[in-house]
């Protein structure tokens, strides 16, 4: 009797902590929706900052679909429109019209030069390729640590601070295996982009590697789209600016 | 002290408003990606090159067999690109013109002006795509050379990412994805028809050609099996692959099978005729990319149908013979042959039979954004000659392209590259996109 009784009372005393824990994959899930829709459209500009100043800017439409999706064509400047990236997985592709056949890149190397790189400018869901390693509460904010899933992802571990109410970033570093600070990502002017989508509109990086350097990625017209699979093959990849 | 805390404190207020201000705002103005049913694009280009010439070469002395005593010789290039189409509902058309200008003090101005590509598109379905005119299909995963590439003109692999002319021809792509190890299955057949008016430099007339394609992504790696047939050149067959290993380290190949080639060598006694075998080409390749972004593309090329190094060296004997008898008699006769000789295959990039070809491109360095130096050297390697070409690439500029390039050549005499007309070359290509 003892025994059932002390087992209700301990059940009783866990059960509010158990409740409260922060479930991190959960969490995570609901940044990856809350930043963007499973598959939708949107146009980038993406600005390159140099410590002088000198801007350089690129404009992308991109669509993505599911976990694993994401293709881009640049709209500008001239020297780089119609240019297409695709990702499906790990593996990504970048076809430029005058060489014309699609080739191989890396997640590491960069289409548009600057801090951003290519898995930055076609990233997947986090959840998809990021296990939650540890989530910390903070008064505001959540910190989750993730780390990557496979050796193929790009950035081996990430701190994410999560809002807590909007269930958003608010800055994001990147980290290699040893801890090395690659670069941190800055998420910011949260907007209602209409469809239920609430996310920030500019997330701007900086890097120890480019002292002085700054990129900066904004966001416009988001809005949930369905896509076939067929779109994201290297065969549809010069067509890709049709689907505008 | 206080004092001057309470100035620093008002200086601080005052300064506030700005410092706040000076957070930047972004804008994105929507009216950039509005979508028009035209576009027009260009391209313009500048491209001084100076030429220092090497007078033992047999490239020289065909070339510059009336002017022997030519050290260097400066050329002006010039390009102009327009690209335009229109689109409505499921169809487009396209069209990019090339006009290329030259003048050099040798054999002064040329101007030749072709349409690279000009088709009309239909795209029923999202998996079906329909294109008729002319278009290069830029088959194949190698950087350098590309044997798969049945339905194109050859690259140069001295500058592999020209725009490039295509041929007339009617194809399709189909395009089907999975879940699952395959991905991505697509098949592009192709109608290439050669008469005497359409795509008459591709080889026998009245034919109408078959070439098509078909692609699978599979265990995430790209094949291609690929095949021509149809009269206008021997039949030909062959696959391709490309594969990342690891997310900076990719891995790329192609073989064709091509039966009965054809190709017109000499023999020592200076006599040309027709020799015809099957011929394998294959290649094997790789990027690499550093942590310190260093990219290396590294490639080997075989090609069983390339001249061998004695079909070479009597070549280069008939020039020399030819050159000789102008100089003492002036009798063409000789250099007349070799000239004929050169267009039917000996003076064609990559003429030999196995190649390497390694390109080192430092990406920004020293911090220095848009800024590319590259190294590329091609050896031969039946004779161990080799083309070195050093580049400083900047793109700093929105839309300017500014290259500075330099060409040197290594290798003996009677080697395909010490036989080139150059000793090295300077170029300097200045080109605007707009």
């Amino acid at each position: 009797m003892f025994k059932i009784i002390n087992f209700v009372l301990a059940l009783a005393i866990a059960l509010p902590v158990y409740a409260f824990a922060v479930d991190g994959t959960n969490l995570l899930k609901e940044v990856d929706r809350n930043l963007s829709p499973e598959s939708y459209e949107s146009y980038r500009k993406l600005i390159n900052i140099e410590p002088n100043g000198k801007k350089k800017e690129f404009t992308l439409f991109t669509v993505k679909k599911g976990t694993d999706k994401v293709a881009s064509v640049f709209l500008a400047p001239a020297s780089e429109k119609g240019r297409s990236t695709l990702r499906l997985g790990d593996n990504m592709w970048l076809n430029i019209p005058n060489v014309g056949k699609p080739i191989r890149i890396t997640s590491m190397q960069s289409v548009v030069g600057g801090v951003f790189n290519n898995a930055d400018i076609m990233q997947l869901d986090y959840n998809a390729e990021y296990n939650v390693a540890k989530v910390e509460e903070k008064s505001s904010e959540y910190l989750l640590y993730l780390k990557a899933k496979t050796k193929s992802v790009a950035y081996d571990q990430l701190k994410i601070w999560v809002d807590k109410k909007k269930k958003l970033p608010t800055k994001i570093e990147c980290l290699t295996e040893a801890n090395m600070l690659i670069k941190t990502l800055y998420f910011k002017e949260v907007k209602d982009f209409g469809g239920g989508i609430v996310r920030p509109a500019v997330t701007e990086t900086d890097s120890p590697l480019y002292k002085g350097y700054k990129s900066v990625m904004i966001m416009a017209k988001v809005k949930k789209r369905t896509f076939k699979d067929e779109i994201f093959t290297l065969t549809f990849m010069p067509n890709l600016e049709s689907l505008r | 002290m206080k004092r001057s805390g309470l100035i620093f404190l008002a200086l601080l207020f005052l300064a506030f408003p700005f410092l706040a201000l000076a957070e930047e705002n972004y804008t994105f103005d929507l009216s950039e990606i509005e979508k028009k049913p035209y576009q027009f694009s260009g391209y313009v280009e500048a491209r001084p090159v100076l030429y220092g010439l090497d007078t033992d070469a047999a490239f020289y002395k065909l070339r510059f067999y009336d002017d022997s005593h030519r050290q260097t010789l400066g050329e002006a290039n010039g390009r102009v690109r327009l690209e335009g189409s229109y689109e409505k509902s499921i169809l487009r058309i396209f069209a990019r013109l090339n006009t290329d200008l030259q003048y050099n003090d040798h054999t002064n101005g040329s101007e030749k002006t072709t349409f690279y590509e000009a088709y009309a598109s239909t795209k029923p379905l999202t998996s079906v795509k329909i294109d008729v005119g002319k278009k290069t299909l830029k088959w194949g995963k190698g950087y350098a050379w590309n044997p798969v590439a049945f339905a194109d003109r050859p690259k140069d692999p001295d500058d592999p990412e020209q725009a490039m002319e295509g041929y007339v021809i009617a194809t399709a792509d189909f395009i089907r994805s999975f879940g699952g190890p395959l991905k991505t299955l697509s098949f592009t057949p192709v109608l290439f028809p050669v008469y005497e008016h359409i795509n008459s430099d591709f080889g026998n007339t009245n034919h109408l050609n078959i070439a098509g394609r078909l692609y699978f992504l599979f265990y995430d790696t790209d094949i291609d099996l690929l095949f021509m047939a149809g009269g206008s050149r021997p039949n030909r067959y062959g696959f391709d692959f490309s594969r990342n290993l690891t997310t900076n380290f990719e891995i790329h190949g192609e073989y064709a099978w091509t039966t009965n080639h054809r190709k017109t060598v000499m023999d020592p006694a200076g006599a040309a005729r027709q020799v015809e075998d099957e011929a394998h080409s294959f290649l094997v390749g790789l990027r690499y990319l550093t942590s310190f972004d260093l990219t290396t593309i590294m490639e080997f090329y075989h090609n069983s149908a390339g001249f061998s190094r004695d079909e070479m060296k009597n070549f280069y004997s008939l020039i020399s013979s030819g050159f000789n008898a102008y100089q003492t008699s002036g009798d063409l006769t000789g250099l007349g042959r070799a000239m004929q000789l050169a267009e039917s295959g000996y003076a064609r990039s990559s003429a030999m039979r196995n190649y390497l070809y390694v390109r080192l491109i430092q990406k920004e360095p020293f911090g220095i954004l848009y800024f590319s130096p590259s190294l590329t050297c091609m050896i031969n390697m039946d004779d161990l000659s080799a083309s070195i070409i050093p580049e400083l690439l900047y793109t700093g500029i929105t839309n300017l392209e500014l290259r500075l390039r330099a060409g040197f050549i290594t290798g003996a005499g009677d080697s395909e590259f010490g036989e080139k007309q150059n000793d090295y070359r300077i170029e300097l290509r200045i080109g605007y996109y707009f």
